[in-house]
């Protein structure tokens, strides 16, 4: 245990460097984006001298160094600053929308898991039976099929052919009323409200938008499964178990048990890449959700959503791999020194 | 050769080698590799009778086939092996056409086998107290503190140090010796009635590898198992079997009871194998195999042919039969080495 916090505490002093890394990066990218804020703020119709004198208001006029320097120390006193677009400050927005990205993408994950995972290992079981071949083309097809196009045949044939799914726009039917934010996530402060009405119509939202997502991102578990569970068997370690006559249902289970820690790594990369990669899904079905908010904020030279949303993620998914640095030493017995 | 035999336990006499039933009946078992071109034979008919209680030697040098029998013997040949034809009889029936899932059932339980290098052949994320008892648990249908019990209890007959502790420790804070014993813990807390021994000290240094010898022979007796014992080593057999068996290029080319074998072998390949091992000069460059000038193998003649420094014309053409030379001293020759 005392080891664990120790690595914890090591791991968590260097979160700081890390974070500043990124957003010097990211800040100076955001900077080098043509187009003058000012301009679009104040639209066609400006002054130049109005435009001058927004810059000079906006520090646009200072040295890049200086600007990032009071970026840096308003983050410090937690203002992320404004965005124009919503006339909101951003950590606002960014607290309001996170939740509901964090809420999709979450659960497209375990989706994502639970069918790349069982279908890995069952194509691993058979290397010649017909899973395999299943996964091997489900492989294929989930790689090379756009998330959004997907998301669009769903929204026609389960909601414009069936009528079974709530209409794409947003996470919660109009008249509903969405229950008071605790964690951001609807359907966890809807049960947490005992709202039911709120929770059904929530979690009816979610169904679409998870299973285009989750659907397509079991691709890249499923063959990572597939290669890794597939590459033990073939190991002395599972050998030998067929040699001391252990069942076969056995045998790969314990594949799968050493095949963990590459699979929970690719999970863990595709958790922090569905932050922002899941934008277009998110415009498709009017989601509200972080991605979308960056997405418009590089369109207009709104730079403090991207800069926002750029450090929300990075610490979103420098937990996450803290997280599963953890998994790994509780996976494999030989990390532990 | 003699002084090998002396420094044995036990002598010939004490153990009984009567015209009882074989326990394990190998009957011309081929397995072929397949390539990409033509299939390669592997083993070319191995017949191989191991008696009750007994401790058989199976001999040969890299590549002989020695890993590919131990494995087939239990109808799990390495890839790309595939068996062609034969049987090998145990308790009365042909195991490798048993269906797969009685097959399963004897590994382990009634024919188990000793692996070497057998820190790569643990499972790295299990604990060697649940791996050993995995084996009751699978095999005898214990309750999992049964199955610890049972595996502590026999931790402590292959004498790991500090077993209670050793229970919970993972293969990779093993030592290589540690870890052979292990494995021969699961190998034999089923109390199998045959034990095969794959080239099971290879990796170790010489003091380990004599103590898990004897260690082996002597849980092998205890348990009244046969055993199996495949090396490298030819002196290494002269300890303890009571027959062997030695192996060349998929075809056991001598079989005799270990006196007979050491004091009056037979097969030139047998000498050259003794002469390796020898300490005399003399001996060893008598018997050796010349680096230069091999023949051609001949499809149909002797395998040893190309090698063999006694070669005739003869041996590159027909096959030697497997011919009884003595009692229960067999070779594949057309010219064995008259003893003296």
């Amino acid at each position: 245990m005392m080891r664990v916090l120790g690595y914890l505490a090591k791991r968590l002093v260097f979160v700081i460097p890390q974070l500043l890394g990124i957003v010097l990066v990211s800040f100076l990218l955001v900077k080098s984006i043509p187009g003058d804020p000012a301009v679009l703020m104040l639209g066609p119709t400006a002054t130049p001298d109005a435009v001058a004198s927004l810059r000079e208001s906006l520090g646009l006029e200072q040295p890049l160094y200086i600007q990032f320097f009071i970026y840096v120390k308003n983050i410090l006193h937690g203002d992320l600053g404004t965005s124009w677009q919503t006339t909101r400050p951003v950590l606002e927005d960014l607290v309001q929308r996170f939740p509901a990205t964090l809420e999709l993408v979450t659960l497209s994950l375990l989706l994502a898991v639970v069918v790349g995972v069982t279908l890995g290992v069952f194509a691993a079981k058979q290397p010649n039976g017909w899973v395999a071949r299943l996964a091997d083309l489900y492989g294929l097809s989930a790689g090379a099929l756009p998330d959004f196009w997907f998301a669009l045949v769903l929204i026609f044939v389960f909601y414009t052919l069936l009528g079974w799914a709530p209409a794409p726009l947003g996470r919660i039917d109009m008249i509903v009323i969405p229950p008071e934010p605790i964690t951001g996530a609807y359907t966890i402060d809807a049960l947490l409200a005992g709202d039911l009405d709120a929770f059904g119509s929530a979690l009816a939202h979610l169904v679409l938008p998870v299973l285009a997502l989750g659907l397509l991102n079991a691709g890249p578990i499923l063959k990572m499964t597939q290669a890794t569970v597939e590459k033990m068997l073939d190991s002395d370690f599972s050998r030998y178990e067929v040699l001391c006559g252990v069942p076969h249902n056995l045998v790969v289970r314990h594949a799968l048990r050493n095949a963990l820690p590459s699979i929970v790594t690719i999970i863990s990369v595709l958790y922090g890449y569905l932050i922002g990669g899941a934008v277009l899904v998110e415009i498709v079905f009017s989601w509200g959700g972080a991605g979308q908010y960056a997405v418009q904020g590089v369109l207009n030279s709104d730079i403090y959503p991207v800069l926002g949303f750029v450090l929300f993620s990075a610490i979103f998914s420098l937990m996450v791999y803290i997280v599963v640095d953890l998994i790994y030493v509780l996976l494999d017995p030989r990390i532990s020194n | 050769m003699s002084q090998l035999a002396v420094t044995s336990e036990q002598g010939l006499e004490s153990r009984p080698r009567t015209a009882a039933a074989p326990l394990v009946d190998i009957k011309d078992l081929r397995v072929d590799f397949s390539g990409a071109d033509e299939p390669k034979q592997v083993l070319k008919g191995v017949s191989l009778s191991v008696l009750p209680g007994e401790i058989i030697g199976l001999v040969g040098e890299s590549g002989a086939g020695k890993t590919t029998l131990a494995r087939s013997i239990l109808g799990v040949p390495p890839a790309p092996g595939r068996i062609r034809t034969g049987e090998v009889v145990f308790d009365g029936r042909n195991i490798l056409a048993l269906p797969e899932l009685e097959l399963r059932k004897l590994r382990g339980r009634r024919l188990s086998v000793v692996v070497p290098n057998p820190r790569a052949e643990l499972n790295p994320t299990m604990t060697i107290g649940r791996q050993i008892g995995a084996m009751a648990r699978i095999h005898l249908g214990v309750s999992r503190a049964e199955a610890a019990r049972l595996a502590l209890a026999m931790l402590r007959d292959v004498q790991i140090p500090d077993p209670e502790r050793r229970m919970n420790a993972y293969p990779h804070e093993l030592s290589g010796g540690m870890a052979q014993r292990v494995v021969i813990a699961m190998a034999l807390i089923c109390n199998p009635a045959f034990i095969i021994s794959d080239d099971a000290t290879s990796g170790l240094d010489v003091t380990v590898q004599a103590q898990i010898l004897s260690l082996l022979s002597r849980l092998a007796t205890g348990h009244r198992s046969s055993l199996l014992f495949i090396t490298r080593d030819i002196g290494i057999t002269a300890h303890f079997c009571d027959r062997v068996a030695v192996l060349y290029a998929g075809e056991i080319m001598e079989l005799a009871p270990r006196e007979s074998l050491f004091l009056k072998p037979a097969h030139p390949y047998t000498l050259t194998l003794l002469a390796a091992f020898s300490h005399s000069p003399k001996l060893r460059d008598t018997w050796s195999v010349p680096q230069t000038g091999r023949r051609q193998i001949q499809v149909g003649g002797c395998s040893y042919a190309n090698r063999c420094p006694l070669a005739q014309p003869t041996c590159s053409e027909r096959r030697p039969p497997f011919a009884e030379i003595g009692p229960g001293h067999f070779a594949r020759c057309h010219f064995p080495v008259s003893p003296e």
